[in-house]
């Protein structure tokens, strides 16, 4: 098995055996849910809305949980050493984890997506567009949420900070934010690659969709590399 | 990792230490120490916020020297990995990944080690540390010696040239405390370079050839083990003693030459004695000459804190 593999694999079973991912499960299931319960109680669930959910709540909140806890958790509790005191590119570590933690967001956002859209009856090229961004956005968010991790251990609040104030309460107030919001960039990339009139609005030009995530993804990964190839080791006497 | 393991010269220093200090803000945690380690083992004694993991961890390459330079094989240690192909690291803190078993950890250290056989290793550390009754048990039900030599399976798998360890006895039960001391004077003398940290005096006594004394971040001594008990032996000792006849039995030793102070003043009989065994010998004898009853000796600076100040003020 290579170091890459091992990596992966440790990083798997340490995400998959905690607790709080079967939270994230049932997070990632509610619009699938709420789909069902309209459909049982006979009414049709609009896609765009339920889409709108998914890319406000569910994709950053389980970007954050995976994206901070991939590699943030172990610097914390200082397992990250039995890592890191070994003869491996730093690089290797965060690609390892940083492809565990999107996989893992992206699998559970395009399953809730594409089930979700299934249920309410929309027209599978928008659903499947949709589920296309919102895999290339969980990357985006889950490497920027892992960056901030190497940083710092104030993480996680960090992220809320992000996807709360920033992407939420200050995109409907100043404008400027949206052009570095990765919530508008999924929503932008989702409106182009789904047909026209289905609803989903975003922001931002396609190219600066793009090119913001193409940036989020490329500098965090540089930026996370580049940090822990310096990291010290916290909690000496 | 394409990075090749560095040569040592024989004969020379493996690890270097030179003028190193670290500081955090504006607390000083290791203070311009500088030293070198050759094959063989070494003790770093020290009280508990002595500096010792801070010391241990630059060596390691996992923290920043403030100043100076930690030298590994030649090579600088910080931000170098390559170098970790050839050190085994066994840190103090507890948290190991709790949902692996013993097996799968040790193993998980020779797969990141790139070991052609990773089993035949893992199974081969399992056996040097005798845990192999508890290898296929999650990690999260072992007891503390157990996860300890957990630890030590995993730094040892690679069949580093360099281990570290920082209070690897914690937790271990006295037989375990002796065969991982057989264990790492074995390694010692097939030329591995092994450095241990502990606050316990006994434990380096059992298992150091030469011993580094850490005090409050500075180098307070070092040498061979035998050299530095007898600085701490033969220093300035005062006893508080309580007898039937205290000003008679305080004019009985002033005479004498292993005493050098004596105080009646705050009403008890208070003696300074710069040789221990001599006055430990002395009193007893003085006492029934005079025909003094011994009623109470009690030293009165006898924690470790204090032999290590004194070793700093020397």
């Amino acid at each position: 098995m290579t170091v890459f593999a091992t990596i992966v694999e440790l990083t798997l079973r340490a995400l998959l055996g905690r607790r709080r991912t079967v939270l994230l499960v049932l997070l990632a299931a509610l619009p699938v849910l709420v789909a069902l319960l309209a459909r049982v109680s006979g009414r049709t669930p609009e896609e765009a809305t339920l889409f709108d959910a998914m890319v406000r709540t569910v994709l950053p909140l389980v970007a954050l949980v995976f994206g901070t806890s991939a590699l943030g958790s172990e610097l914390e509790d200082g397992t990250a050493v039995y890592i890191l005191a070994k003869p491996i590119r730093r690089a290797q570590v965060i690609l390892a984890k940083a492809g565990v933690a999107g996989s893992l967001t992206g699998g559970l956002v395009v399953a809730s997506t594409l089930g979700s859209g299934i249920l309410a009856g929309g027209t599978l090229a928008t659903t499947v567009g949709f589920a296309v961004a919102a895999a290339v956005a969980a990357f985006a968010y889950v490497v920027l949420f892992l960056a901030a991790s190497v940083f710092t251990g104030r993480a996680l609040i960090l992220g809320l900070i992000y996807t709360l104030v920033w992407e939420g309460a200050l995109a409907g107030i100043l404008e400027g934010t949206r052009q570095f919001s990765i919530r508008e960039a999924t929503l932008s990339l989702a409106a182009a690659l789904a047909p026209a009139g289905s609803g989903i609005q975003g922001g931002l030009e396609l190219g600066g969709a793009v090119g913001l995530v193409a940036v989020v993804i490329a500098g965090g990964l540089a930026l996370a590399i580049w940090r822990l190839a310096g990291w010290e080791v916290r909690g000496s006497d | 990792m394409t990075v090749a393991p560095p040569t040592s010269t024989p004969g020379s220093s493996v690890v270097e230490v030179d003028h190193v200090s670290r500081w955090y803000g504006n607390v000083v945690a290791v203070n311009d120490i500088s030293f070198s380690l050759r094959p063989g083992v070494t003790g770093l004694l020290g009280p508990n916020g002595a500096g010792k993991s801070t010391l241990l961890h630059m060596l390691a390459g996992l923290l920043r020297p403030s100043s100076g330079r930690v030298n590994v094989f030649g090579q600088t240690v910080w931000r170098n990995p390559g170098l970790y192909a050839r050190i085994g690291l066994v840190p103090e803190r507890e948290a190991v990944y709790s949902f692996l078993t013993g097996r799968e950890f040790v193993m998980l250290n020779a797969r990141l080690q790139r070991m052609p056989d990773a089993d035949r290793a893992t199974a081969a550390a399992i056996r040097t540390v005798d845990l192999e009754g508890a290898a296929d048990r999650a990690i999260g039900t072992y007891s503390k010696g157990m996860r300890q030599r957990a630890k030590i399976a995993g730094a040892l798998v690679h069949d580093p040239q360099i281990l570290l360890l920082d209070e690897p006895f914690n937790g271990m039960d006295p037989r375990q405390r002796l065969h991982m001391i057989a264990l790492l004077r074995t390694m010692a003398a097939e030329g591995r370079t092994i450095l241990f940290s502990s606050h316990i005096l006994e434990e380096v006594e059992r298992l150091a050839d030469s011993i580094l004394v850490l005090f409050a971040g500075r180098l307070a001594a070092s040498g061979s083990f035998r050299e530095i008990r007898r600085l701490m032996t033969d220093r300035p000792h005062t006893f508080h003693v309580r007898s039937s006849d205290d000003r008679r039995l305080a004019a009985a030793l002033v005479g004498e030459t292993a005493v050098f102070g004596i105080d009646l003043s705050s009403g008890r009989l208070a003696v300074s004695s710069s040789e221990f065994g001599a006055f430990t010998r002395l009193l007893p004898r003085v006492a029934r000459d005079a025909r003094i009853t011994l009623l109470e000796v009690t030293p009165t600076d006898d924690s470790l804190e204090s032999v290590f100040a004194y070793l700093v003020r020397r």
